[in-house]
């Protein structure tokens, strides 16, 4: 293609920068300076502006070697189980380094252009498919699981086979509000990590002015130990297309995204084949099953490497072009999201729940969690673990369960020495305090969060220390640099970590430490800079030998 | 209760609470500009009056009853009943945190106030925190540009606290979008376009990303050239003598010597905006070709110093006898398009008036 027709391919359509960017790096391999002085021009971005702001992506090359290069994961999994030697051996073709890819259930991914390869060393290196999760092994009823190990499942007749879009055909029977308010009465909440309950959020987005409405599924699924989102998009791309239309006519939006990081290339095609398809059976598109004005347009948006791109303003201003700072709150994307309008934003697990919900009831739903808890939880389970992968577990879950007889606990010989919450963003818990249940209330009691409901198992091999200087790192990697607290803060605790730290007494450690920490939490400008502190505070609540042996070393 | 006196301008949108005051705020304002309003002197590094609040520094935060962390106060807009905070121990301990972090990546904190206008900012919050301490030691996060060869603007990142004042100003401020934040995190630097010079991009040298810059990192080249000049700095109001829109100025002298300009950021005109030339372009008040008094062509070519009535008395008779000899239409005046008002109006007086035609138009349509 000529530069000329990727721009006229894209031009018309909204948020059109990604994919052109995409289109680019693609067609050269890496994004030249010809291409962004085109590009700038085209979409009238200032230069200045638009070099920057390709610059905060990790994956856009803007030199050769580019895009075919390997990026080898080195993630807070990975590095533990190969990663560093792979990323040492495929040196000579030019690898780099790549954060959690999100598929630490599967390791090592490297990824090569448009495929990702697994393997554990350079020759076993091969291109898979994701994972599907296990059989529950608790016979524990699933909502987000309950079809997806069925044969043909990711595709339209699969899909269909069992029940898929009837959730679709009998709510455009009845009115937004009733569809509303049995989101509503599910006590479905926020699965991408903050927890928001799904649906006050549709119910603001239909009640707000201003149009037209979008639909955005979060498909950035950055944070290091979670790959759930991968594996719903992967098996079940159906159920995820008909939760978004499902909020398409809650709310009237007609527009949708879905914003699918990078690192899932693969992703990409199954996504657009199901959309392909449901746009041929009238699923989406105008006048959805024969229903007049109910129209939908719903497309892929690429990320290109940025975990905060995941945080729902900095997601905006991506899509929208903009430099991917996180946005000031209030006001919120309910009322001013995409373009300013109002917007749903909803992680993929949230709305790849709402089919079953609408189909089995609201009741249903709540009622599969344990206790006064409501609904299910995806969990991602990875490391120092005999079965890693996604296990659907009731809200209320006894983690022991979970990590000994659903997933054979540690490996031979090996015993827990801590594991970790909310991917990395919960920091740790420690062997002797895993006595919880899996659910917010019981988590945040113990100073953490559960949030997109990554756990990472470290056994007693590692060394905690340095797994906590992995972790800062990763954040201090990610932190976008927009406010001052995080974008310091990260950096200095990861230098507290890193055993160069010659000069100070563990007294003065820990004040720095503590000091740093307790700022970033109260006023950082978004969830980044307040949750990476729970790395150093539970490291020193759990960890205080391993601290000052760290600090003897030196 | 403070109370607005002038009830004329705007409705009262409702009152909140500040450290136990009751306060009445309009429809727009932030907490933070409420606060300043009732000189709470809430520190901030990010924020400028002028450009659109970013909340990066978050010095400005402040306690919201009800509300579990601290809010910045410039990026919230008041609302009706809340009881704000300004000043309680958490947040100072916080503000001094912050502020012994931001020294803790910069290498110079001890900056020459001929750097620009704001320079001082950083250094005088350093010093009223008591927070130059050396705690936080660590990596520095500027990558020093200094030899960018333009002559007016000194980039020296070393110092720069990524507060993206420069880069609002610049985009909001003159429209020119000449530099933007590349990388994230620690690595974030302040670039034109392909890491160019400024030569090399959209910059205007305006001046105005160093005028907003709290830390000297951007610095006025001309200006420091007068660093070692003995004397006090003093700073007079004026207009600048170059165009119509008459921006105002604050002339920076050390001795009787002019070595530098500030815009005035309570210039009616301008509110602190100035070009190029009003803020760069001052050498040649100094200058030795400089001509200082009026100067009259002798017979031979050569020219003759006079005194003004000298020179104004031989200029009216040179006009006086072109009319006798040639007619009041052989006259014209052509007014500079950049001149004010009132000097548009004497000029076209002058030609009509004294003249008798109407042979005057101004150099924009001519
Ligand atoms: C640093 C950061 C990263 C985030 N990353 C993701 C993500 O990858 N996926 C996601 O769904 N939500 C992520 N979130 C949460 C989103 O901001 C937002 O709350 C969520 O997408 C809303 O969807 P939900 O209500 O369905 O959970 C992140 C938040 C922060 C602060
Ligand atoms: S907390 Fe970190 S990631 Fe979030 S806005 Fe601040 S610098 Fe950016
Ligand atoms: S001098 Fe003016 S135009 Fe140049 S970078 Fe600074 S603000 Fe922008
Ligand atoms: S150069 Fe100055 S104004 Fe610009 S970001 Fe750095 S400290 Fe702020
Ligand atoms: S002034 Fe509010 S964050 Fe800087």
């Amino acid at each position: 293609m000529t530069d000329q027709e990727i721009i006229e391919c894209w031009q018309g359509e909204d948020a059109p920068l990604l994919p052109i960017l995409q289109a680019f790096h693609n067609r050269d391999d890496h994004i030249t300076e010809a291409a962004i002085k085109t590009i700038a021009a085209s979409l009238r971005i200032p230069l200045a502006e638009l070099f920057a702001t390709i610059t905060f992506y990790h994956h856009f090359s803007r030199d050769l070697p580019g895009k075919n290069a390997p990026r080898v994961c080195t993630g807070n999994v990975c590095c533990l189980n190969g990663g560093t030697q792979l990323l040492e051996s495929l040196k000579a073709e030019g690898a780099t380094a790549m954060p959690c890819a999100g598929r630490c259930d599967d390791m090592v991914p490297v990824l090569r252009g448009d495929k990702i390869y697994v393997g554990q060393d350079a020759d076993s290196l091969e291109n898979r498919p994701t994972p599907l999760p296990a059989d529950n092994p608790g016979n524990a009823e699933e909502c987000v699981f309950r079809h997806i190990r069925e044969e043909g499942r990711s595709q339209l007749d699969g899909y269909r086979y069992s029940g898929g879009y009837c959730a679709l055909e009998s709510a455009i029977m009845s009115s937004r509000k009733e569809l509303i308010d049995l989101v509503i009465d599910s006590k479905l909440a926020g699965r991408g990590g903050a927890g928001f309950p799904t649906g006050l959020k549709w119910k603001a987005v239909n009640e707000a002015h201003g149009s037209p409405k979008s639909i955005i599924c979060n498909a950035d699924e950055g944070e290091p130990g979670c790959f759930k989102d991968r594996a719903i998009m992967d098996h079940d791309p159906h159920a995820l297309i008909e939760g978004m239309t499902l909020a398409a006519y809650a709310t009237g939006a007609r527009r949708g995204f879905i914003y699918l990081r990078y690192e899932y290339p693969e992703t990409e095609g199954i996504l657009q084949r199901a959309i392909d398809e449901a746009l041929n059976a009238g699923l989406l598109g105008n006048d959805i099953l024969g229903k007049e004005d109910f129209h939908f347009n719903l497309q892929i948006r690429r990320g290109a490497g940025a975990y905060i791109c995941g945080e729902e303003g900095s997601l905006l201003n991506s899509l929208e072009g903009k430099h991917p700072f996180p946005r000031n709150k209030p006001p919120f994307p309910v009322t001013h999201g995409f373009e300013n309008l109002p917007t749903v934003v909803n992680n993929v697990e949230t709305l790849a729940s709402v089919a079953n919900i609408v189909r089995k009831g609201a009741a249903w739903y709540r009622d599969l969690g344990l206790g006064e808890h409501a609904g299910t939880k995806v969990i991602s389970l990875s490391g120092d673990i005999q079965k890693p992968g996604n296990y659907e577990i009731p809200f209320g879950f006894s983690l022991q369960t979970l990590l000994h007889d659903w997933a054979g606990g540690p490996r031979a010989g090996r015993t827990i020495q801590a594991v970790t919450m909310a991917g990395l963003s919960g920091g740790f818990l420690a062997a002797d305090d895993l006595n919880v249940t899996l659910d917010e209330a019981c988590i945040r009691g113990r100073g953490s969060f559960l949030g997109a409901g990554g756990i990472i198992v470290f056994d007693d091999s590692r060394d905690m220390v340095s797994a906590a200087h992995d972790a800062m790192e990763f954040f201090a990697h990610e932190s976008c640099g927009k406010c001052f607290p995080c974008r310091i803060g990260t950096q200095r605790l990861t230098e507290r970590l890193n055993g160069n730290d010659k000069q100070l007494s563990l007294e003065n450690w820990q004040e720095e430490v503590d000091d740093i920490g307790s700022v970033m939490k109260a006023t950082s400008a978004c969830g980044l800079g307040m949750a990476a502190p729970h790395i150093t505070e539970s490291l020193q609540r759990y960890f205080p030998e391993a601290i000052k042996s760290h600090l003897k070393k030196n | 209760m403070i109370a607005f006196k002038d009830k004329s301008s705007g409705t009262v949108a409702g009152s909140l609470t500040i450290d136990g005051e009751l306060i009445e705020f309009r429809d727009g304002e932030t907490i933070y500009q409420i606060a300043e309003r009732c000189r709470r002197e809430v520190p901030t590094l990010c924020y400028d009056e002028r450009l659109e609040a970013f909340g990066a520094c978050r010095l400005c935060v402040v306690e919201l009853e009800g509300i579990h962390n601290p809010v910045a106060s410039c990026t919230t807009m008041a609302d009706d009943g809340m009881v704000v905070k300004t000043k309680t121990e958490a947040l100072e301990k916080h503000r001094k945190t912050l502020l012994e972090m931001v020294a803790s990546e910069n290498s110079n904190l001890d900056v020459d106030p001929l750097s620009g206008y704001a320079s001082q900012e950083l250094g005088q919050l350093l010093s009223r925190y008591n927070a130059n301490n050396g705690r936080f030691a660590g990596n520095k996060s500027g990558d020093s540009n200094r030899d960018d060869k333009n002559p007016f603007i000194l980039r020296d990142y070393d110092n720069c606290i990524s507060c993206y004042r420069c880069v609002r100003v610049c985009a909001e401020q003159e429209g020119d979008h000449a530099i933007n934040v590349m990388n994230r995190g620690f690595n974030t630097q302040i670039t034109a376009e392909f890491g160019n010079d400024l030569r090399d991009s959209q910059c205007t040298f305006c001046g105005q990303c160093v005028q907003t810059c709290p830390t000297g990192a951007l610095a006025d080249k001309k200006a420091l050239r007068a660093s070692d000049l003995p004397g006090d700095i003093s700073k007079t109001r004026s207009i600048c003598p170059y165009c119509g829109v008459g921006c105002a100025v604050d002339i920076l002298t050390k001795d009787d010597r002019v070595v530098g300009i500030h815009p005035a950021m309570d210039g009616p005109a301008n509110e602190g905006a100035l070009c190029i030339k009003g803020q760069y372009a001052f050498d040649f008040v100094h200058h030795p070709d400089r001509l200082t008094k009026p100067l009259i062509r002798q017979a031979d070519g050569s020219f003759r110093e006079v005194e003004w009535d000298d020179a104004l008395q031989a200029a009216a008779a040179g006009f006086s006898k072109v009319r006798e000899k040639y007619g009041r239409h052989a006259v014209t005046g052509i007014a500079s398009g950049r001149a004010p008002h009132e000097a548009a109006y004497t000029m076209q007086k002058f030609i009509r008036a004294s003249f008798g035609t109407n042979y005057i138009d101004n150099c924009s349509r001519s």
